[in-house]
């Protein structure tokens, strides 16, 4: 498993957002869905290790994130996007990924090529030398891809990844999504199902800060038959599943 | 969203028949406030304020020559700084595609602003040997805001802060001169020359409203380096 | 679900070369995308306004020109330098990245240590090429002597603290408002560092904008007569050294900045600069003016430096040799013009001197703060006898023009060598006076007077009684050769007071 989560918990001030997540993940793509606020993009900043928990069991890719010296082993094996993505407006789209590659420890003799194998994989190798000021919004999210897989990673954290693509882009990224989940651990939260039903192995519904349904999309499918609201079936199946919580 | 007829806001009415939104009472007041809040003028109020805070405690030692004409230039160089920096805009083009009211509020927070700052250095040299004067505040304050501005145009707001501290170090050079001969006596360099001096004045006052103009008209520059 | 997989071997930590080029690799990204090439043409302007026209503005001096070098290149560079280092602290906070550099495997103080490397060296370039500018032009002006390097390392120790106090600041405080915060900060604390210092004695030379006793300024002869005294440089670079370990180490302490086994080191730098910097103010406040007219500091005086430098000097082919240190070349002209009168009047009398020659200005501290410059020796002395002269701008003063120049030398060492000669002092003859007067007038001179009443509150000093004027107008009337004549046959006589007015031509 490269994901193991028990009893995870995190509080912002008086808000709980995340109330007690349990989870288990090995290679594939998982889709995390959930309406605003639910605490999609708090547990993935914990998996991320960007934040720590309040309370609760983190393990990743069989480490503790909790000690400096695993904690250093998972960063370099993680890739991550986040919903609101900072960028340096001056820097080129190589210098940019370059960047974090080498924050990301990747050794600097295999440096160039995977700087420019993780380019050419979001389609911008023409545009390798452009600052990223000169991106249009959806380049700038393909940049963000970008240096979240340079290093090969063994756990893909990515926060609505497919935000400002066109759907020809959006394809192509499914594709890579499962290209990559192949290998590795890719959770992705977003808020277009038919990402979750044309890339994703298991989805993962959150509410609330807590975990209301995992499976297949299938079965989340499946939960949506006879209920009205949505306009597919896996849409359905989502209002069905929150609907139930809620009751 | 629900369906229905379209019906006409209330308002009063235009010449050639079209009507205009009704301004709610106290938008303005709002608008000005959303829009100070969204350049941070609360915390450039407070770089203001530490200036003068400053000013006041450093008029306790005891100053001679030119370094008593220096010292009130820095307070009001870090003044026009914080000025300058309330230029730089969080919100980028959305911003700039909307009405007719943004030129109006940049000139109103960057008056504004100068104004107090002017008015915060001065009380803080009241009852101490501010050498210069009033006239002497006002004018530095002016001048090196439009600096500033001018700066912001070109560089952006973020990086406007290096026209009003570039030009510290010229006046501050400038006031040195006048006690280390030959003195640089040009009016462009305000600050070396008498309070009263009206080429002085009018140099500063040229600067500070070309620099309001561009900023009102403009706004700043998007960020160019890093 | 798949399979359990068991957790994965540690990636094997990147080859010791590999990591060497990956430090390279971020440095010149980071080189590359940094804000200070945008604001160091500002400071290379003012750099070129207040330093460059005034050095240029100083005789080629070396000792001048570093000291112009040293203050100003500071204050020129202060704002830009504190302000940018800021504005490169902040860039994490400002593009919102925190999280996404955050959660790499760096830790996050090689990442600041990257940036802040990467805006000092756009500094140090920029500074070196406005040294470059002014020391190249001073190589081709100068007439002897060298480039005085000490200076030149303060103000480099100076930028590299000061982008490393903005740069904290930046990273301790990320707003927009940081960064002229510390641009305006870092200027009025260099300028209230001047204000503070109180004799020679002071720990707040220490501040790198001092470069010599802060009173008197830079002593012109420094460097010409006896060695340039690096003992203050030395304590000022010390200081500087400390304080940027300091800032730096410090910044590796907090939670989070690096790993555990960082911690120790970073506190062991940032208490040995805290140590330095710390010493180095001590060591400041035991300076002292010492007779060339510089600050030495005793526990780092080289003993060396207290040795005269030899030179050749250069010599003017007037009646009696005017000799100056080669480092004055460009003042021999301007000074034997303005003494060749006084020189061949005075030319082969017995006891005259065979040569004028430049001597080092001695400094001595008095009560209050005050400094006389004078000779070590007495003006007239050896066999064969030497007048020692101080030039003009050798005291310490306003700069001057060479007309200027040439009227200082003329009215004060003109009137000192004739007293030499004829005699000196209230203690002369009546017939000494006039003829002291009548030389002088001879020559151009400004008329010799006498001290007045002691009783008075000023130093006054009253003319000549109306006997000594006649007498002085006529044996001035007389052509040179015959007043020369006389002059060698009747001086010896003439300082034994056995001739009068009387016996005057």
């Amino acid at each position: 498993m490269n994901v193991e989560i028990t009893g995870l918990t995190r509080r912002f001030g008086r808000t709980m957002a995340v109330a007690g997540v349990d989870l288990r993940a090995g290679p594939g793509v998982v889709g995390l869905l959930g309406p605003n606020g639910a605490g999609k993009t708090s547990l993935l900043r914990m998996m991320a290790t960007a934040i720590r928990p309040t309370s609760g069991t983190l393990r990743l890719l069989g480490r503790d994130p909790g000690a400096d010296g695993p904690r250093r082993e998972i960063r370099r094996r993680l890739g991550y996007l986040p919903q609101n993505l900072g960028y340096y407006p001056g820097f080129t789209v190589a210098e940019f990924v370059e960047y974090f590659a080498l924050l990301k420890e990747v050794p600097a003799a295999q440096l160039p090529a995977a700087v420019a194998a993780a380019v050419e994989r979001v389609d911008l190798g023409g545009k390798a030398k452009t600052k990223l000021r000169a991106l249009s919004g959806g380049m700038l999210r393909r940049v963000g891809v970008a240096q979240a897989i340079v290093n090969e990673p063994e756990l893909l954290l990515l926060d609505e990844p497919t935000a400002g693509l066109d759907p020809e882009q959006r394809v192509a990224f499914r594709a890579l999504l499962r290209e990559l989940g192949q290998r590795a651990t890719v959770v992705v939260s977003t808020h277009l199902v038919e990402d979750v039903g044309a890339a994703c192995t298991r989805v993962t519904l959150m509410d609330r800060g807590k975990i209301v349904f995992h499976g297949t999309p299938e079965d989340l499918t499946a939960r949506g038959e006879g209920y009205g609201t949505g306009d597919a079936p896996l849409e359905r199946g989502y209002s069905a599943v929150l609907a139930g919580a809620r009751s | 969203m629900t369906a229905g007829t379209t019906g006409e806001m209330p308002g009063a009415a235009a010449p050639g028949g079209k009507t205009w939104p009704a301004w709610p009472p106290r938008a303005g007041t709002r608008l000005l406030r959303l829009h100070a809040i969204s350049r941070r003028v609360p915390a450039a109020i407070a770089a203001i304020a530490a200036c003068a805070i400053g000013l006041r405690i450093a008029l306790i030692g005891h100053w001679d020559t030119y370094g008593a004409l220096q010292l009130p230039l820095v307070f009001e160089a870090g003044s026009a700084a914080a000025i300058a920096i309330t230029t730089a805009s969080p919100l980028g083009e959305p911003e700039r595609v909307t009405g007719r009211w943004l030129p109006f509020l940049r000139l109103a927070t960057a008056l504004a602003l100068t104004a107090a700052a002017a008015a915060a250095l001065i009380a803080a040299g009241a009852g101490a040997h501010l050498a210069g004067g009033r006239l002497d505040v006002l004018r530095n304050v002016a001048g090196m805001t439009g600096i500033g501005l001018l700066c912001a145009a070109v560089l952006g707001g973020g990086l406007a802060w290096v026209g009003p501290t570039g030009y510290l170090v010229v006046g501050a050079y400038a006031l040195y001169t006048q006690w280390h001969r030959p003195a640089l006596t040009t009016p462009w360099i305000w600050p070396a020359r008498p309070p009263h001096d009206a080429g002085a004045a009018i140099c500063a006052a040229l600067v500070f409203t070309i620099g309001i103009v561009v900023i009102s008209v403009r706004g700043a520059r998007d960020p160019v380096g890093e | 679900m798949t399979a359990v997989r068991m957790p994965a071997a540690p990636r094997p930590a990147p080859a010791q070369r590999g990591r060497l080029s990956a430090a390279a690799r971020l440095l010149r990204l980071e080189l590359r995308r940094n804000a200070m090439p945008w604001v160091l043409p500002v400071a290379a302007g003012l750099f070129w306004f207040t330093t460059y026209r005034k050095a240029m503005a100083v005789p080629p001096l070396w000792n001048l020109r570093a000291a112009s070098l040293q203050s100003g290149a500071l204050l020129a560079f202060v704002c830009p330098v504190a302000g940018a280092a800021a504005w490169m602290g902040s860039r994490e906070a400002r593009r919102h990245t925190t999280d996404l550099v955050t959660i790499t495997a760096r830790p996050r103080w090689t990442r600041q240590l990257a940036i802040w490397a990467a805006t000092t060296c756009w500094v140090i370039l920029g500074y070196l090429g406005c040294v470059a500018a002014l020391y190249g032009m001073t190589a081709e002006q100068a007439s002897w002597g060298g480039p005085l390097w000490w200076p030149v390392a303060v103000v480099a120790a100076s930028l590299a603290a000061l982008s490393a106090l903005g740069f904290a600041a930046g990273t301790l405080v990320p707003s927009r408002f940081t960064a002229p915060v510390a641009a305006v900060a870092a200027f009025f604390a260099l300028a209230l560092s001047t204000q503070l210092i109180n004799g020679s004695q002071s720990y707040w030379q220490i501040s790198p904008i001092v470069t010599a006793p802060w009173d008197i300024g830079p002593d012109a002869g420094a460097g010409a007569f006896y060695p340039y005294l690096p003992d203050l440089s030395i304590a000022q670079v010390m200081f500087l050294t400390g304080l940027t370990m300091a800032v730096l180490g410090a910044m590796a302490l907090p939670n989070g900045s690096g790993r555990r086994w960082l911690l120790r080191p970073a506190a062991a730098v940032t208490t040995a600069g805290l140590l330095a910097a710390g010493t180095a103010v001590a060591l400041a406040g035991t300076g002292k003016l010492d007779v060339h007219g510089m600050i030495a500091i005793p526990a780092l005086h080289d003993a060396a430096s207290d040795r005269p430098l030899r030179y050749t000097p250069v010599c003017s082919h007037t009646a009696i040799p005017v000799c100056l240190n080669p480092a004055y070349a460009s003042y021999l002209p301007a000074a034997a013009a303005a003494l060749a009168p006084v020189l061949n009047e005075i030319a082969g009398l017995p006891g005259a001197p065979v040569r004028i020659s430049q001597a080092a200005a001695t400094f001595r501290q008095g009560p209050g703060n005050s400094v006389s410059v004078s000779l070590a020796d007495p003006p007239l002395s050896g066999t064969p006898p030497v007048f020692r002269l101080l030039l003009p701008n050798q005291l310490p003063g306003t700069a001057m023009t060479t007309s200027g120049f040439a009227a200082a030398v003329r009215s004060s060492a003109g009137p000192a060598i004739v007293a030499s000669v004829i005699g000196d002092g209230p203690s002369t003859f009546p017939a000494q006076q006039a003829v002291a007067a009548a030389l002088s007038r001879s020559a151009g001179l400004p008329q010799p007077s006498l001290p007045g009443p002691v009783m008075q509150r000023r130093n006054t000093t009253v003319p000549l009684p109306a006997p000594v004027r006649s007498a002085a107008r006529r044996f001035a009337a007389l052509p040179s050769p015959a007043r020369h004549a006389w002059l060698v046959r009747h001086l010896a006589a003439l300082r034994a007071g056995r001739i009068t007015l009387a016996h005057l031509p």
